[in-house]
């Protein structure tokens, strides 16, 4: 099969979710919701304190972070993960190993389209919003604001390889729906999408600082509020294309074995 | 040369067993033990281009495993299998292209999109040229009677159109081999039709070779010519549906129900069975024998009410089948 069929999938997952319009509504409200339930948050911590900045960071910024590090980066994942997990649990997962196309790389292009959709229906309107009634920062310099875009492109690979991952594991579990829970408590911890790392306890900051989960929200947004010099930013990106790369790995070997389970054993 | 070969074909599961009770549920947890089910047990057969098979059988005669098998989505425990010389599991994605899969149980099409959408996204996964892309759907539509339809979302469709659309997907990119795992099911009597005709159809006009399982007999006397039949993982017939009866040495039925009662009957072309006074049933001892001659032998003068032929139905024929070849010392 030609390799435009891929992007053809990600038209037609984009196409989808416009017969579920109404959708947009409650998703644009719940993230406003949520996101000035974090404002209000940032801003009484902020009053306790004496000076305008913590740990070198102001409360704009802080509020640009919540924006990044939530709506922006670490956007809904459980959309796909229910997906690969249904399809695991009802059997539907044969279909698509009746057609000659690789189930991985289609999850991909599937899930481009549900972000693409997500990002100009959700992500931008409430950024939109957050900035006129807020209001947001602009990237510390031209270098954090160019490096965000790398390091956003890693976030959206590393949260479907996480997410995919998780979702193969239901042909052990039989079930998607705890794992749901797992990993929204572990993401939101160690990805940094709530509390930014440099909060932590240091040792604690150590090793989420060094867990993939980082890349998916933590180092994009301390990246575009200038919490990173170029060369720690350098280094964060090539220890992330190893996470990606090692992450990559796992899923292909996972798929190789469910695939191989699905066929011997019939699901 | 043969588009499907078997031989000695068998699958066998291993099914942890599962122990009830919730102390079960916790020592399960540690230790399991596998029950082996042999879901297909040493099947043979060959097919030839352009052939219609029916591959029939009761529920959990290994069917669906065997339609799974030769589409390379299970892998066989022992003997061969080629498909289109190849071994399809080892060979899924090239299979895939050539092949063409109903469930009837499993939907292929994109739940929100119009048919039309899904259709297009076929197009692009097996990489048909539009130019026959278009020639296909045009016919496809025309003869499946999609038209008033194809522009609307697969969830608003009924079970009959959405079949429809299921088999009408399965053939855009002209497979060489349609399986079909009970495309009928479920569906009402004008809709089992349309799709028998049209499989019918298919198989004559453009010889493509079809398999296809049911547990519906009219399926098989509608489109295939030729009978596999199974039960319980094994093979019990192979040839053209004409000979089963004779072969399984099941016979018809016949219900003659009278007015008044006519007193005893006896006939030489059927016999009695069951004498219930004013209806009497009979068996068919010959395939030759009509109801006419039945009719002709009985003679006017009874106050004959109402004349009923049965069929055995399929799962009669296979336990008559499956008891003549125990009691015929055939290992079972």
């Amino acid at each position: 099969m030609k390799l435009a069929a891929y992007p053809a999938f990600t038209a037609t997952a984009f196409q989808s979710r416009l017969a579920y319009r109404n959708q947009v509504w409650s998703g644009v409200f719940g993230e406003l919701v949520f996101m000035f339930a974090r404002i209000a948050i940032w801003t009484s911590v902020f009053s306790t304190v004496a000076s305008d900045s913590v740990d070198g960071v102001t409360l704009p910024q802080m509020i640009t972070y919540a924006l990044l590090a939530g709506p922006v980066l670490y956007w809904d994942y459980s959309r796909l993960l229910r997906d690969v997990g249904t399809a695991v649990k009802s059997g539907d997962i044969a279909v698509y190993l009746l057609k000659p196309l690789l189930y991985p790389a289609y999850m991909l292009a599937n899930h481009t389209g549900n972000f693409l959709f997500d990002l100009l229906t959700v992500t931008v309107p409430v950024a939109i919003i957050i900035g006129f009634t807020v209001g947001l920062v602009p990237p510390a310099s031209l270098f954090h604001g160019l490096a965000f875009l790398p390091f956003w492109a890693l976030s959206f690979g590393m949260l479907f390889l996480l997410t995919t991952i998780l979702g193969l594991a239901a042909f052990w579990l039989m079930t998607a729906d705890s794992l749901d829970w797992f990993f929204n408590s572990i993401m939101t911890l160690l990805a940094g999408g709530i509390v930014p790392l440099w909060f932590f306890p240091g040792w604690l900051a150590a090793i989420a600082g060094n867990l993939p989960f980082a890349w998916v929200s933590y180092y994009p947004a301390a990246i575009y509020i200038g919490q990173l010099d170029p060369s720690q930013a350098l280094t964060a990106f090539i220890i992330g294309l190893v996470w990606f790369a090692v992450l990559l790995g796992v899923l292909l070997w996972l798929w190789a074995k469910a695939r191989h389970r699905l066929i011997v054993q019939g699901g | 040369m043969a588009i499907i070969s078997a031989q000695g074909v068998e699958k066998t599961f291993r099914q942890p067993k599962r122990q009830s009770g919730l102390a079960g549920a916790i020592r399960s947890l540690f230790s399991r033990d596998y029950t082996e089910v042999r879901a297909v047990n040493g099947i043979s057969f060959t097919i030839q281009p352009g052939e219609a098979v029916g591959y029939l059988g009761p529920n959990g005669a290994g069917k669906s495993t065997m339609i799974k098998m030769m589409t390379g989505i299970l892998v066989p425990t022992a003997g061969t299998l080629s498909v289109l010389g190849r071994e399809p599991h080892s060979n899924r994605i090239t299979n895939a292209a050539e092949i063409g899969v109903v469930f009837g149980q499993r939907s292929q099409l994109w739940w929100d999109l119009p048919v039309r959408d899904s259709f297009d996204l076929n197009r692009h996964i097996y990489d048909i040229p539009t130019p026959r892309f278009a020639e296909n759907l045009t016919r496809l539509t025309t003869m499946l009677d999609m038209g008033g339809y194809i522009d609307r979302p697969v969830r608003q469709l009924s079970l009959g159109q959405r079949m429809r659309a299921e088999i009408a997907m399965a053939l855009l990119h002209d497979p060489k081999i349609l399986f079909l795992d009970e495309p009928t099911i479920g569906l009402d009597v004008v809709a089992k039709d349309v799709v028998r005709k049209f499989l019918a159809e298919v198989n004559r006009e453009r010889g493509t070779t079809i398999i296809l399982t049911t547990h519906d007999l009219v399926d098989i006397e509608e489109i295939c010519p030729r009978l596999i039949m199974v039960d319980d993982g094994k093979l019990l017939f192979d040839g053209e549906l004409k000979h089963l009866r004779s072969a399984l040495g099941s016979r018809r039925r016949l219900k003659l129900e009278f007015g008044t009662d006519p007193g005893p009957i006896t006939l030489k072309t059927a016999h009695l069975v069951t004498d219930e006074g004013a209806a009497k049933h009979f068996l068919l001892d010959s395939e030759q024998t009509s109801i006419l001659d039945v009719l002709t032998e009985l003679g006017s003068g009874h106050d004959l009410k109402d004349v009923k032929l049965e069929e055995p139905d399929i799962e009669e024929v296979i336990r008559t089948f499956y008891k003549n070849k125990v009691q015929a010392g055939v290992a079972p």
